[in-house]
């Protein structure tokens, strides 16, 4: 930090420091000098506030840019893909025979090379639809069909098309959604935890089935509620359920790193799933659960 | 200790993540929009989550990250970009307009980046650390690896420059020019 000391010629030094000055990376004494002489000049005052101004408008413009969710997501995904691999590992601590670490340790690194070397498993583009299909019945191999169906129209959905950048108006929304289930935006709203927006709210379409769809964020992180009508033989009963909320059995399982929680609102199936941690997931589908299944058993045939 | 670390995700991400958009957005207004900010970025925290048993709990993961970022993006630039590195000499401080201009009193969002863009990468790079990303001038120089008085040159030139190039802005809109005030028909 720099002490100046203003004599005469006051504005040639205040315009010399006026960056600093906007910086604060002055001393309080230079900046009180700076501000007894802009007290006293107009033009430095106006210049100022000029610089000011631009340094305010150029961060308020730059910071209308946000990372693309997808690249959140294909990011987190490497971490996790990197952790599951080293944690591999974990039999080195216990005191294996040095040359048997040593080898291992020539496998990382020629593992790593390859990783390093090789382009990693990215999400398929944005325009690519059968790479898209492939991929979540890749990562959702080990879930139980009936829950892929919820799986499958959130990645395709929030994750792939997108949430609009801005999310739409409340009105728009209640449009896109339709008159038959307009009325879910307040009751879910109420039931997710107020720190998480709404971003995308209306009804869809996957793999020739419909879906009423709302996409909640924070943070980076997406969360849908996904309700489909059920066909014909499809249940959630023969599963483990994970928890009972009201009485409305939740089950809840894994797929990479989603988690996507299921119950039954009459003829629907209604999904919660994110890439919130289980217990963060289910708490939510918990709570959502009575009142969705309340509006769902009154929805329309 | 090769494998005496289990790796942090939780810790890691806590820490991290949070400031991903301000990475993004640096990488972003440095490459150019869709010209492997995404790749960067990407590079960036694989890059951090390798070396985060290096990190310190409690120093300034933001400033860490950043510093990551910037060696990323020389690295990117001299790989992909084929471009030379060429420093924006010292005498560019006698290019940069000796007059302060006007603002124009209405810059939309895209007038701002489109001019942000003309300033020099050296200069463009320390405004977005010091303005934006209001990072001390002393946190910028460490992560930019140049001293103090650098970042106070660069950051007084690139304003200059981008407030310059709004005049041009403010110019077409017919504002800042000559004071017609007085003169008679």
């Amino acid at each position: 930090m720099n002490r100046i000391e203003f004599g005469q010629g006051g504005c040639e030094t205040t315009r010399k420091y006026l960056d600093s000055y906007i910086s604060n990376e002055l001393l309080v004494e230079t900046n009180h000098e700076i501000l007894r002489h802009v007290e006293s000049c107009s033009a430095c005052a106006a210049e100022l506030e000029t610089r000011t101004r631009l340094r305010a408008r150029l961060k308020s413009a730059v910071n209308g840019q946000n990372v693309p969710p997808e690249l959140q997501v294909r990011i987190r995904e490497q971490i996790r893909r990197s952790e599951s691999g080293w944690a591999g590992f974990a039999w080195l601590h216990a005191g294996w025979p040095r040359w048997a670490g040593a080898m291992a340790a020539a496998v990382v690194v020629l593992g790593f090379g390859l990783w390093v070397t090789l382009p990693g498993e990215r999400m398929p583009a944005l325009t690519d639809r059968p790479a898209q299909n492939a991929y979540i019945q890749r990562i959702s191999t080990s879930l139980a069909a009936v829950l892929k169906v919820g799986l499958g129209d959130h990645i395709h959905c929030s994750i792939f098309r997108k949430y609009p950048k801005n999310p739409p108006a409340p009105e728009k929304m209640e449009s896109d959604l339709g008159p038959a289930y307009k009325g879910l935006l307040p009751v879910v709203r109420a039931a997710v935890p107020d720190d998480y927006q709404v971003v995308m709210a209306h009804q869809c379409s996957y793999l020739g089935r419909k879906f009423i769809h709302l996409t909640f964020e924070k943070d980076g992180r997406l969360l849908s509620l996904v309700m489909a009508r059920k066909q014909a033989g499809e249940s959630l009963e023969g599963l483990a359920p994970s928890v009972a909320s009201d009485g409305i059995p939740i089950y809840q399982s894994a797929a990479g790193r989603y988690r996507v929680a299921g119950f039954e609102a009459g003829n629907f199936f209604a999904y919660v799933v994110s890439d919130l941690k289980d217990r963060s997931n289910l708490q939510i589908a918990a709570h959502v659960a009575p009142t969705v299944r309340q509006f769902l058993m009154n929805a329309p045939v | 200790m090769l494998f005496s670390k289990r790796p942090r995700t939780d810790e890691f991400e806590a820490a991290a993540m949070p400031h991903m958009n301000d990475i993004y957005r640096t990488a972003s207004r440095l490459l150019g929009q869709g010209t492997g900010a995404d790749d960067v970025v990407q590079d960036v925290y694989l890059q951090a989550w390798k070396s985060f048993d290096r990190f310190e709990p409690g120093t300034n993961c933001r400033a860490w990250l950043f510093k990551i970022l910037f060696h990323s993006l020389n690295h990117y630039r001299r790989k992909w970009l084929n471009i030379r590195m060429v420093r924006e000499s010292e005498e560019l401080l006698e290019l940069a307009p000796a007059a302060e201009p006007s603002l124009p009193e209405h810059i939309t969002d895209e007038e701002m980046i489109a001019a942000l863009a003309e300033v020099p990468q050296d200069f463009r790079a320390v405004v977005l650390l010091i303005d934006v990303e209001e990072f001390s001038y002393k946190d910028a120089a460490g992560i930019l690896n140049v001293p103090i008085g650098t970042v106070m040159s660069r950051l007084s030139r690139g304003r200059k420059v981008l407030r310059e190039k709004l005049a041009g802005v403010a110019a077409s809109y017919g504002i800042g020019g000559p004071c017609q005030e007085g003169k008679s028909a």
